[in-house]
């Protein structure tokens, strides 16, 4: 009795729990010519993260609207990894799950975050599924042993590569616009204690002390911090040049910036990554909507790939025709990595029928280090561990006119790297 | 014999009125935190200082709570970090709807928009107090102690799920209408909105803790605590004693959100879980079902991060935060000044 009691409301509470946390999976159906296969589209979409996997799944949408490969008839199987209105690696890995298990999936577009992307990769690696990342930066993810271990299933084949550089480069980034734009030589460095924010906080402490600048302080807060006002104070105790925060809005970089300018101090300036070029301050759960106005001035960001695209106008134009809106930071990577695909499907796929081998074909052909891409964003390759050919970094900086970020100029390390 | 001669020595030894312990020692402890600030902070330290009475003074509300409802009926109420969280958004909704966006510097204008919207927020968020005890909890006031403790986790979900799906996804921005200028009171160096928070949270836990030991209602709330039967017996209303504490407590997490939403200007649906696990630690290091205690512990937590933060272990704050309460609980396994309200077999 006692027992079917509790019983009843542990079974009410995991039927509500699961009701709560299911995710929407949308796939198209098969269409008329040619074999049926799917793309996988594995971003965040809900809430807070809405202004990053949006634009960036309407990418991968833009290019297979534009793009045809005879023989092939291609949907999408899109997944969200947003829980809570939050990145979620636990649910990134699942999604992974999901679409390895779809035979019909021969490519995954995605993930948006480093967090989520070290969940995936085992995964997709087991599968032989190979995934494309508009905008990783996470060095873990590819280089060293960490990323050894990672795909320790089959280490020898790549399933995961990516068209963001990585943040040791965007860390430099950071720095670069940190010494050389606003002049500083001493920083407080923060980080959210995600995988993200902390490598991107390292490669800037790196590049800033090659530069000759100096860290007074590095910390880290919790990434489901409200309460700024100690590391504020910190700041106006170190009076630093600049502060740089490595890690993204939902983590509170926002409400960071908006409690400086609360504090008087919006004329320290700030300079973070990617994570806070998330779009202008009209967008809602932005950084620049969050930190308001005041904290809005002297910010700066970073942007992990090509700025200054090959055909920009016409690219803007065909986005903003089907889409009623401008591109995101992410939407021309995203259209990158669904043309690496067609390529991929176009060079080795006519013929095939068998679609395990035919994601097999796809997975190798990706993974081979002498193939060259022509797309959006130039010409690349993947190197040997799967990241990409250009390492070009584009700087943005506040614009208070428009309120929101503008592009000021972009640095190829690979060309100018940091000595 | 030996007994007899060491009985009066040790009452001659207690000179102090134990009345005036625990404000002796919450002073002593508040001189050793400002102490480990300067260690930290140097210069900064009475910035710091303010920092933790402020986000202290918001943890502590919450924790009210959480302590009381344990006090009478001896629930964790595991939704009322979301009845925090629904507070700030009460306080969204009505400077948005009065049409405000910034800083309000007429003091005839401020003052009552100020009072409008604590009352509005607590007495809104009281009330759904209540209809939740009435709704989820009474019907399983007599069952075993999981179930409704079970359903609070459930009604969390619901509250969070609805403003999820109902208000917004992601942070909304609230219009911070308090004016922002430092003031300079003698060497105190403070902002308005942080001498505001300190001080309603402050008055608003001395207004509950005179409630509680000086009214009619208060002694039928610390009766029911006590003994339910007896006190049913004895004449009190057990019921509405019990939804009487519900909506105090609710309505304090209500105040609780409008501080939110005034000192930090956003709130987001799911900023209940973090901050209500923060205020239930409080509540525990305290002593769960103690008053003072609760509030004791808000303050002590909020301590414990600014500091961990101002030594630059930020990162290591939260566990700072539970490490504490886990050594607290070691040594003294009722919490600081131990379980008062509930001490019942």
């Amino acid at each position: 009795m006692k027992f079917a009691r509790v019983g009843a409301a542990l079974g009410a509470a995991a039927i509500f729990a699961a009701a709560c946390s299911s995710t929407p999976s949308g796939s198209g159906g098969g269409g008329g010519g040619g074999t049926a296969i799917k793309v996988g589209i594995e971003l965040p979409m809900t809430g807070g993260e809405a202004p990053n996997g949006v634009p960036t799944a309407n990418g991968v949408a833009l290019a297979l609207s534009q793009i045809t490969v005879p023989g092939f008839t291609i949907t999408v199987n899109q997944q969200d990894d947003a829980v809570n209105g939050k990145h979620d690696a636990n649910q990134g890995a699942k999604n992974m799950t999901t679409l390895a298990n779809d035979s019909q999936v021969m490519f995954v577009v995605g993930p948006y975050n480093s967090s989520v992307a070290q969940a995936e990769i085992p995964v997709s690696n087991a599968a032989g599924l190979m995934q494309c990342s508009p905008a990783n930066t996470g060095v873990v993810l590819t280089k060293g042993d960490a990323a050894k271990a990672l795909r320790k299933t089959n280490p020898d084949k790549i399933a995961y590569v990516r068209v963001a550089t990585t943040d040791d480069n965007q860390g430099a980034g950071t720095a670069d616009i940190a010494y050389n734009t606003v002049g500083a030589k001493t920083a407080y460095v923060l980080d959210d204690t995600q995988t993200y924010g902390k490598g991107l906080a390292d490669g800037f402490t790196d590049a800033f002390t090659k530069f000759g600048g100096k860290v007074l302080k590095r910390d880290g807060v919790p990434d489901s911090t409200t309460d700024f006002t100690s590391y504020v104070t910190t700041a106006k105790g170190l009076t630093p040049d600049i502060v740089m925060y490595g890690g993204v809005t939902t983590s509170g970089l926002g409400l960071f910036r908006k409690q400086m300018a609360q504090a008087g101090l919006a004329n320290i300036p700030f300079v973070g990554g990617d994570g806070v070029n998330d779009g202008s301050a009209a967008t809602a759960s932005s950084f620049l909507n969050i930190a308001g106005p005041d904290g809005d001035a002297n910010t700066y960001s970073t942007v992990a790939a090509i700025h200054d695209i090959p055909n920009p106008d016409k690219f803007g134009a065909d986005y903003k025709a089907k889409f009623n809106s401008d591109p995101g930071s992410y939407s021309a990577p995203a259209y990158a990595c669904t043309q690496v695909f067609l390529q991929a499907l176009k060079d080795v796929g006519s013929g095939v029928t068998d679609l395990a081998q035919l994601r097999e074909k796809i997975r190798a052909y990706v993974a081979d280090p002498t193939k060259k891409y022509d797309t959006v964003l130039g010409n690349f390759g993947f190197d040997e561990n799967g990241d990409t050919t250009q390492h070009t970094i584009s700087y943005y900086q506040y614009d208070s006119a428009s309120k929101d970020w503008k592009f000021s100029k972009q640095r190829d390390f690979t060309a100018d790297p940091v000595k | 014999m030996t007994t007899a001669v060491q009985e009066p020595s040790r009452t001659a030894r207690i000179s102090i009125d134990r009345r005036w312990n625990t404000p002796i020692g919450v002073a002593i402890a508040l001189v050793v935190a400002y102490l480990l600030l300067v260690i930290a902070a140097g210069p900064q330290a009475q910035d710091q200082f303010i920092n933790a009475l402020t986000i202290g003074g918001v943890y502590a509300l919450i924790a009210l709570g959480y302590t009381m409802v344990y006090g009478i009926i001896e629930l964790i109420n595991f939704s009322h970090g979301e009845i925090f969280m629904v507070g700030s958004f009460v306080c969204w909704w009505l400077l948005t709807t009065l049409g405000f966006s910034g800083a309000i510097t007429d003091p005839l204008v401020l003052i009552p928009v100020l009072v409008l919207t604590f009352v509005v927020s607590m007495a809104v968020m009281g009330v759904v107090g209540v209809v939740i005890e009435r709704l989820a909890y009474r019907p399983l006031r007599n069952a075993p102690r999981l179930a409704p403790l079970i359903t609070a986790i459930g009604v969390s979900f619901i509250l969070q799920n609805l403003v999820f799906v109902g208000i917004s996804n992601s942070i909304v921005t609230i219009p911070q209408i308090i004016p922002n200028p430092e003031l300079h009171i003698g060497p105190i160096n403070i902002r308005l909105i942080n001498l505001f928070v300190i001080v309603l949270a402050v008055s608003l836990m001395f207004a509950l803790q005179m409630f509680i030991s000086r009214t009619k209602l208060g002694r039928a709330m610390r009766s029911t605590a006590i003994d339910r039967e007896a006190a049913q017996i004895m004449g009190v209303n057990v019921n509405s004693t019990i939804a009487l504490t519900f909506f105090i407590g609710s309505a304090l997490a209500g105040a609780a959100g409008v501080v939110q939403g005034l000192y930090f200007g956003v709130t987001v649906f799911n900023i209940g879980f973090q901050n209500g696990l923060k205020a239930f630690t409080a509540a525990v290091l305290g002593g769960i079902g103690n008053i003072t205690g609760a509030a004791i512990g808000g303050f002590v937590i909020g301590f414990i991060e600014v500091l961990a933060s101002a030594f630059g272990y930020g990162r290591w704050s939260e566990a700072a935060v539970f490490a504490t309460l886990v050594l607290v609980l070691v040594f003294r396994p009722t919490g600081i000044l131990g379980q008062q309200l509930a001490d019942r077999a």
